[in-house]
């Protein structure tokens, strides 16, 4: 007799979970107590064990919410067995979901290590019904276009859970009642008195309208922490002395923060987290790497990209921030260079800012912030010596970078500042 | 001038008084006309006003249906009497092959005003030869256009339309309505073919009706009210040439649509409606259109079982509770 798979009760409050892999093939002879398939509740990920020995015969697909003791699968105790509960009921596609991605709110398998991915040749799809697709009106589909609400993040209240047009509505309602709370708002301003007045009344508009939206929704959206280190600049400077010596008179300077720039794209290469984006219910972790720049000309802050960074040579990136900072400072940069970066450098060395704690440039996920390099007093085999020093400061957004993979990153930075080669 | 409360029946006889006044053209032939003045005593007071111009035929349809398409050829404005429109089948190929190919087929040289009066539905418990629906057989064959009103103010506007029409119509009236009264006015007036029209402003969603069915969705959208679900009703009146906009600017409004006919349920004209706006209002529709008509059987002699067959407000309005999710 086939024995069932059940979602457990992982918690007194837990209702349901995300089936969020099957960690063994449809028909795979499995033991007692192997670990079948993997669930994710709002807090924690729990690998479902066999309840026995036998064949199994998954029947939920990956990717759906499974109620707390629904049955997910069967374990069949021999072939026959597993033909017959075939035919009753069909295997459930395993692999990840296809089709437009705004109709799917599971974010997509990124094929991690330590989780064989089943072939879709032993687990035959079927016919999509339900499932991770969002099931939704149409009427509901073109109200929530209209309004810009994402239909992952409305519970369908229809049969089967459809989304139906009352729910886009009441949710559109408590959106925007939310928005409102929340959104920048410079409404409520300290009202001018006989004691207090404006010595000049500025409008927030063009640049420094998008500055506050863009600096508002960082914060308001992304979970942001600070990690600082400091690392020693002896070899940073020394290359820059190299490269510099060699240049001719007028192509543009070595200077550090094209070195920086270089590292931090070869740094992101091993840690891809760093260089990624939240949408909607889903972490976008980019192919490319676009280094955006911060810089500040006294007319308010312009990020510029550097486009596929690690690609590029450090005279490159020399060449490229050299043209960059040239036209910000003549306003003469082109949206399309402002827009669609991964990762951030900000620089504040220059005005003697130690360590500091920048704001994620929205929608990236990280932002490196680089102080004052400077001369410091620095034990060393139990000497003092004099060092030079450049403060790193790393924020990034921690619903989808654990603090250990932020560290481990910007120990990556550090060890290839302190050492160039390794760059190479 | 002022409305009177009269019955179907004598809306129709009205409106064609009206008519074989103004046009001496028009004639109407059938079974028993001249002494019943119509089965259902739809065409009293003519055989007197008319003489001559109702005419008694033998019982054969197909006669019948030839010689409205042969007097229409000639110039004549003939109007046909199936006495039940179950009987078309026997004047199918006048009605198909004839009636609804020669305009085309002569390039439009010739005109084929006729219409044939058709009498349908069930609840009379005329048994299964006598109480069919068979509109959608028609709506189906090009060449043809397909009336089906509800109220006596209908009737006289629309019968007066078809009658001036210049194309074969079939005209479908049920018979269980001939004695239905209703507000009618004394005008001479004309509702024009292929024109829906909106007789209860609803928000929550749309019943689309025809015949006898229009009478179904007011009983429920009555009964709906009192559950606070504002029901839009649309009397379709003509199924060809069918008023998508009137449907469409309504299902824009309330996102579902309930269709409502007494044919029965499968290839009724209900699908071909479900197909348009799934098509045309997809984005439009919040539910899946339902459908309410008939049980796919013959329509039972027996009284209770007849009921059963036929479809009901109470269905009506669990159709509605579907697609409103309440």
């Amino acid at each position: 007799m086939a024995q069932e798979i059940k979602i457990p009760k992982l918690g007194l409050t837990m209702t349901d979970a995300i089936l969020a892999s099957w960690l063994v093939p449809a028909g795979a002879q499995v033991t007692e107590d192997q670990i079948i398939c993997a669930i994710e509740t709002d807090k924690v990920s729990f690998e479902v064990p066999a309840p026995c020995e036998g064949l199994l015969h998954p029947v939920v697909e990956a990717g759906r919410r499974v109620e707390v003791g629904e049955r997910v699968g069967y374990i069949a105790v021999d072939e026959a067995e597993l033909s017959t509960l075939q035919e009753a009921v069909p295997v459930a596609g395993t692999g990840p979901a296809e089709g437009k991605s705004d109709d799917f709110c599971q974010p997509r398998e990124k094929g991690e290590a330590g989780e064989p991915p089943v072939s879709a040749a032993s687990a035959p799809r079927v016919e999509k019904r339900g499932g991770d697709r969002i099931v939704a009106s149409p009427a509901a589909r073109k109200l929530s276009q209209a309004t810009g609400v994402e239909l992952c993040d409305i519970e369908g209240t229809g049969p089967g859970g459809r989304i139906i047009l009352a729910d886009v509505e009441a949710f559109t309602e408590a959106a925007r009642a939310e928005r409102d709370a929340t959104r920048y708002n410079f409404g409520s301003a300290v009202p001018e008195t006989d004691l207090l007045t404006a010595a000049e009344t500025v409008p927030i508009r063009g640049i420094r309208k998008i500055i506050s939206k863009n600096m508002k929704l960082s914060l308001s959206s992304q979970a942001q922490l600070t990690l600082h280190t400091e690392a020693s600049a002896a070899d940073l400077k020394a290359l820059r002395t190299v490269f510099n010596a060699r240049l001719e008179d007028d192509h543009p300077r070595v200077s550090y923060n094209t070195i920086i720039v270089k590292a931090t794209a070869v740094a992101l290469r091993l840690y891809p987290m760093l260089n990624a984006s939240v949408d909607g219910h889903q972490i976008k972790v980019w192919d490319q790497i676009h280094i955006g720049v911060a810089m500040d000309f006294g007319q308010g802050l312009v990020v510029p990209k550097i486009r596929n960074t690690d690609t590029k040579s450090i005279l490159d990136i020399a060449g490229e921030l050299s043209d960059l900072a040239r036209r910000a400072e003549k306003k003469r940069l082109f949206p399309d260079e402002l827009s669609g970066g991964t990762f951030t450098i900000t620089n504040l060395g220059g005005w003697d800012i130690d360590h500091f704690s920048p704001i994620v440039n929205f929608p990236e996920s990280a932002i490196l912030g680089v102080g004052r390099i400077m001369e410091k007093p620095w034990v060393q085999e139990g000497r003092v010596i004099a060092d030079l020093r450049i403060p790193l400061s790393l924020t990034f957004d921690h619903r989808i970078i654990d603090g250990a993979l932020a560290a481990q990153f910007l120990k990556a930075l550090k060890d290839r500042l302190e050492d160039t080669r390794l760059m190479l | 001038m002022t409305d009177r409360i009269i019955s179907s029946s004598a809306a129709l006889a009205e409106a064609l008084h009206e008519e074989m006044q103004r046009d001496e053209t028009i004639f109407i032939m059938g079974e028993d006309l001249v002494s019943h003045a119509g089965v259902f005593g739809q065409f009293k007071g003519l055989p007197e006003h008319f003489p001559g111009r109702i005419i008694d035929t033998p019982i054969s349809e197909a006669c019948i249906a030839g010689c409205g398409v042969g007097a229409a050829l000639t110039g004549m404005r003939p109007i046909v009497d199936f006495h039940f429109s179950d009987f078309v089948t026997c004047g199918m190929d006048e009605l198909c092959n004839q009636a609804a190919k020669i305009r085309y087929m002569s390039g439009g040289q010739v005109k084929l005003p006729v219409v044939f009066w058709c009498p349908d539905g069930a609840g009379l418990r005329a048994a299964a030869q006598h109480s069919q629906s068979l509109e959608s057989w028609f709506v189906h064959m090009p060449g043809l256009k397909v009336v089906v009103p509800s109220e006596p103010s209908d009737v006289k506007g629309l019968i007066k339309s078809a009658v001036r029409d210049d194309n074969p119509v079939m005209f479908f009236q049920h018979k269980k309505l001939f004695a239905r009264e209703g507000p009618v006015s004394e005008d001479d007036y004309l509702i024009p073919l292929g024109r829906a029209a909106v007789k209860k402003e609803g928000k929550d969603v749309t019943l689309l009706c025809y015949g006898a069915g229009y009478y179904l969705c007011e009983e429920a959208a009555e009964k709906l009210a009192g559950e606070k679900i504002d029901a839009e009703i649309v009397d379709l009146r003509t199924l060809k040439p069918l008023d998508m906009e009137t449907i469409a600017a309504s299902i824009a409004k309330t996102h579902r649509a309930v269709i409502v006919h007494e044919a029965c349920l499968t290839g009724g004209f209900g699908a071909e409606l479900a197909a348009r706006i799934q098509d045309e209002l997809f984005d439009e529709l919040d539910a899946p259109v339902k459908r309410v008509g008939a049980r796919d059987v013959p329509i039972p002699f027996s009284p209770a079982m007849e009921d059963f067959v036929l479809p009901r407000a109470d269905d009506v309005a669990a159709a509605v509770h579907a697609v409103t999710y309440r």
